[in-house]
């Protein structure tokens, strides 16, 4: 599900006399193109002048006087509480904050401590539910880890000191276990107030308290996990069922930086400066020469008698008839991120 | 001119380069572009010493630059011009300076005024762009104006701007040929002036970028091989002129060779290939380069890595190549049959034309099998084949002169990049990638690395299952299923399926099939035997069990949480699904019993999986088109059984 949420103009914007263009109107989006607006005749102008993009959910919190103004609550009804029932079911969620720096998402993913963000809102949602728990005595138990992605490195915001400097944690997957963090520690939480503690000690841990890096925030993805465990009856036996809440504030998009963009292949057909990403540019070559289709992959049997063998489909979408293998091997080049967050 | 105070002048400019230099980090937060901009304004103040622009002489129609040159602003220009005297050495050193400012521009966000700069850098030294003087920064102009129209999305602006520079250097290396000045000579004093060697790695490297731009800009044109190409040639040059990291150039080749594993093109994969092991071997003798290594403890970790995943890259080679084969040779189905059609009377060449009572599947045995007649039309194709090698070879980008060039040679002769035509030739692929499967093994562990683990291990059943095909002693080629189940089996213990839920799907349905497919030799071994005894029986139904126990597992999976079969089968998995629907049905249609009820039983059971995949495909007509054949089949099968069960129950019940 995509939600979307539109914020007041800040200080600045105000200042510059900026104009909101953006428009909610139920599940739709709609951003106005001014230049088109403005053009004395706009007869013959092809472009549009209104261009609407649907979502699952539209907040509109530009003014809170506003009848339409979504509230941190709000967001949390709808959002929050999706993901608090499907944890119950035992399923894994994955929470998501995207856009550009500045535009909020440490506002929603977190809050100031007057009207608190979805992470906080969460944990205090599984406090309570928790003391609903009346089959069994402490049927629940709430571990959180949170972790930092900064220059692909992965490093852990809630290590006890000892540590001088914060050195990097390996990703590695483990048959039972799935992917995870070797080294990265789990605190056990009992009540609302210790996750906010914890929380507000892993954002001071966060790289852009390294003095010397400035707007770093806007370059690193911060991680909060949160690990439910329940007891449950299955088949009249006691069982445990575990999920798994990944609440990701991912860092700014990379055009708020300009010297990073210089540095990666960035969408749209910008080219790169520097040959150090001459490996990533034969990577996607060999990537988007690869096919699933039959012509590589085979689907041959013995067969007998009347029975014809299995063979590849005319359209030829499968190996084997088995879900589908790819016929070449890229070395892995992607971001740690992405491959962090395959379980959920 | 003589007003001009040089020393200023190129004291401000080495200050402005320096400048240009800072790392924005260094600069304060929120002032990131300050020395840009503290740069901008010397690079100003050397523009105002130089004085004015020469006139503007370029503004003049083409005749000025000969006869029918059709020097267009990009074209190439008709013959090298050296800027002598006050006035084109004037311009020259403008030039210098709107390079620099358009760069400055540039990196500031400010691609229009940047753009402005570049230009007037190319039209002040327009008449001389050839000359041993200006060639190098005319280049490197355009280069930046090529890299600033990507960003505008102008990609096609963008190619012609670096193609002009790929032809300019072509031309200058023919008709000029000696080493040019490097922009940043004009600004310093004669004594630092650079070398010959020096200026011509320069230049090189300039070439080498203009090389790699170009390959970007094919790709995003989707002109891949071309891409590829360039790509390929970025990589000589970097080993031509010693600027790599012996690690990162070798996985670069690997990952070059998949590409043409795609592409089906072998010698140019091989070659990839066997030129990153050759240099893959030379770490630790190299230095560190530019790319220094991060933490101490992570050069040996990369380098492991990299080893196991260049094993991985041969591993598809070696596997890709025998597929090919043995896709060339073996027996077609026959699409009349999978229209429904009871006999064919097409004119192919696989079936025997019959009749509604004996219908043409005699012919549609052999489906899968190696076909004797395309193998001996390919053996008739090799000599072609081996004939054409050397013009092929020549055509090709080669790594590497001299020593290197042995080497990597060398190892290229111990492979083959022809497909294998018999057991022999698949043989040595066959071993040559089980070699690399241990090497990868080394590194993709299953504890740390499951996917990847995973991954080399169906690699390795594949390789197994590919060189079965080219074995003509069936005993053998079931010995060879059976290393494919034992390697795969015990991957299914431990695997958490909630996780690697895709995988295990991939396993079950993988080593189903090897039980399949065992099954059915063993059938055809015992047909063939005048007294199949016992044994063999057990043996078969025991194989049958299990094929069933591994598609049944298949099918669990896809069940929701509460073990409910889904309504509607996802797209991914619609195809196997009915695929390991149907082996069930034709599976308990063969298994082998005294017992009359019990065949009873099993005929009941297949009818029941036939018919679920009719009623599947009446109920989602998008399920039909995805497994024609077996649909057909299916049909076909649930009109018969009935019938024939019923003569058996007559036959059951007389007795």
């Amino acid at each position: 599900r995509v939600a979307v949420r539109v914020r007041p103009l800040s200080k600045r914007e105000t200042k510059e006399g900026g104009r909101i263009i953006v428009e909610v109107d139920g599940k739709v989006a709609k951003i106005r193109n001014l230049k088109v607006d403005s053009r004395p005749d706009g007869f013959g102008d092809s472009r549009e002048k209104v261009m609407a993009f649907g979502f699952d959910y539209c907040y509109w919190s530009v003014n809170p006087e506003d009848p339409q103004y979504a509230s941190q609550d709000v967001v949390f009804q709808d959002l929050g509480m999706e993901v608090l029932s499907g944890v119950a079911k035992g399923y894994n969620i994955c929470l998501f904050a995207y856009g550009q720096t500045g535009s909020g998402k440490t506002y929603t993913m977190l809050g100031p401590p007057a009207s608190v963000g979805l992470t906080p809102r969460i944990c205090e949602g599984l406090f309570i539910r928790e003391k609903d728990c009346a089959s069994l005595p402490s049927s629940c138990r709430i571990k959180v880890s949170f972790l930092e992605i900064y220059n692909e490195r992965v490093r852990d915001l809630l290590k006890q000191s000892g540590q001088k400097k914060p050195y990097t944690l390996r990703v590695r997957e483990h048959p039972e276990m799935g992917p995870y963090v070797q080294g990265l520690s789990q605190h056990v939480v009992t009540n609302y107030k210790q996750v906010i503690q914890l929380l507000e000690e892993g954002i001071a841990n966060r790289i852009t308290a390294a003095t010397h890096v400035h707007e770093a925030s806007s370059r690193s993805h911060a991680i909060f996990t949160i690990h439910y465990t329940q007891a449950i009856l299955e088949n009249n036996l006691p069982s445990e069922m575990a999920s798994k809440i990944n609440l990701v504030d991912l860092a700014g998009s990379e055009r708020a930086d300009p010297s990073y963009c210089k540095d990666r292949i960035t969408e749209g057909a910008n080219i790169n400066k520097s040959l150090v990403t001459l490996g990533i540019v034969i990577s996607t070559l060999a990537q988007n020469s690869q096919v699933f289709s039959s012509c590589q992959s085979l689907n041959s049997s013995v067969s007998n008698g009347g029975d014809s063998g299995i063979l590849s489909s005319p359209s030829g979408t499968s190996s084997g008839g088995a879900p589908s293998r790819r016929q070449s091997y890229i070395p892995y080049r992607d971001s740690v991120l992405t491959w962090l967050l395959k379980d959920s | 001119m003589a007003n001009v105070p040089w020393a200023e002048v190129c004291e401000k400019f080495q200050a402005a380069l320096t400048l240009s230099r800072v790392e924005l980090q260094k600069n304060p937060e929120k002032e990131p572009y300050k020395s840009k901009y503290s740069a901008r304004a010397l690079l100003e103040e050397v523009k105002a010493l130089l004085g004015p622009a020469p006139e503007d002489e370029d503004e003049r129609p083409e005749a000025e630059d000969g006869p029918g040159a059709g020097d267009h602003a990009l074209g190439l220009p008709a013959e090298v011009v050296e800027p002598e005297g006050p006035v084109a050495q004037r311009a020259v050193r403008l030039a210098v300076i709107e390079f620099h400012l358009g760069v400055n521009h540039i990196d500031t966000e400010e691609l229009s005024a940047g753009e402005e700069h570049l230009v007037k850098c190319l039209r002040l030294l327009r008449r001389y762009r050839l000359s041993h003087d200006c060639i190098s920064l005319y280049i490197q102009a355009q280069n930046n104006l090529g890299i600033l129209w990507s960003e505008r999305e102008e990609i096609e602006t963008a190619q012609a701007y670096l193609e002009s520079s790929e032809a300019l250097y072509t031309q200058y290396m023919k008709e000029v040929g000696c080493p040019p000045l490097d922009p940043t000579e004009r600004f310093l004093p004669e004594e630092e002036k650079l070398t010959e060697q020096e200026r011509s790695k320069r230049f090189e490297k300039v070439y080498t970028h203009n090389l790699y731009y170009l390959a970007q800009v094919y790709q995003h044109l989707e002109m891949f091989e071309k891409a590829a190409h360039y790509c390929h040639s970025t990589l000589k040059r970097q080993l031509e002129h010693n600027a790599y990291h012996p690690i990162e150039w070798a996985i670069n080749a690997a990952t070059l060779s998949q590409f043409y594993i795609n592409k089906l093109c072998f010698m140019e994969a091989r070659h990839c290939l066997s030129a990153a092991n050759v240099i893959f071997g030379q770490t630790g003798k190299i230095s560190a380069t530019e790319d220094t290594p991060e933490a101490e403890g992570e050069v040996p970790e990369l380098y492991h890595q990299r080893k196991g995943e260049i094993a991985r890259c041969w591993i598809k080679y070696c596997l890709t190549l025998m597929q090919n084969a043995q896709l060339s040779m073996q027996t077609e189905f026959c699409p009349g049959w999978s229209a429904g059609v009871q006999w064919c009377d097409r004119s192919c060449n696989l079936c025997i034309p019959g009749s509604k009572d004996s219908p043409a599947s005699a012919s549609q045995d052999n489906i899968g099998e190696l076909d004797l007649d395309k193998q001996s039309e390919l053996r008739a194709l090799r000599k072609k084949e081996l004939d054409e090698e050397e013009s092929i070879r020549k055509k090709a980008v080669q790594f590497g002169t001299g020593e290197l060039c042995d080497a990597i040679s060398a190892v290229e002769e111990k492979v083959s990049y022809l497909r294998p035509l018999d057991f022999e030739e698949a043989r040595e692929l066959f071993l040559l990638g089980q070699h690399y499967v241990f090497e990868a093994k080394e590194f993709f562990q299953i504890d740390g690395y499951v996917t990847d683990h995973i991954e080399v291990v169906q690699d390795h059943s594949a390789l197994f299952k590919v060189l079965a095909f080219f074995e003509t002693d069936m005993e053998r080629r079931c010995k060879m299923h059976k290393r494919r189940i034992a390697m795969l089996e015990p991957l299914t213990v431990d695997l958490n399926p909630q996780y690697y839920l895709l995988v295990n799907r991939q396993i079950q349905f993988e080593i189903a099939h090897a039980y399949y497919d065992m099954m059915d030799l063993k059938v055809a071994i015992a047909d063939r035997l005048r007294d199949p005894d016992s044994h063999i029986v057990k043996k078969i139904n025991n194989l049958n069990k299990s094929a069933l126990k591994y598609y049944q597992l298949f099918l669990d999976s896809l069940r929701d949480p509460n073990k409910v079969f889904p309504e509607h089968i996802g797209e991914d998995v619609l195809r196997p699904a009915m695929l390991a629907k149907f082996r069930v049905a034709r599976l308990y249609g063969k298994i082998i019993t005294a017992d009359p009820k019990k065949e009873l039983e099993n005929l009941a059971t297949s009818l029941e999986h036939y018919k679920f995949i009719v009623d599947y495909c009446e109920k989602h007509p998008e399920a039909a088109q995805e497994i024609e054949v077996e649909l057909e089949l299916s049909k076909e099968m649930v009109s018969l059984l009935p019938t024939k069960m019923e003569r058996f129950r007559t036959k059951m019940a007389l007795t």
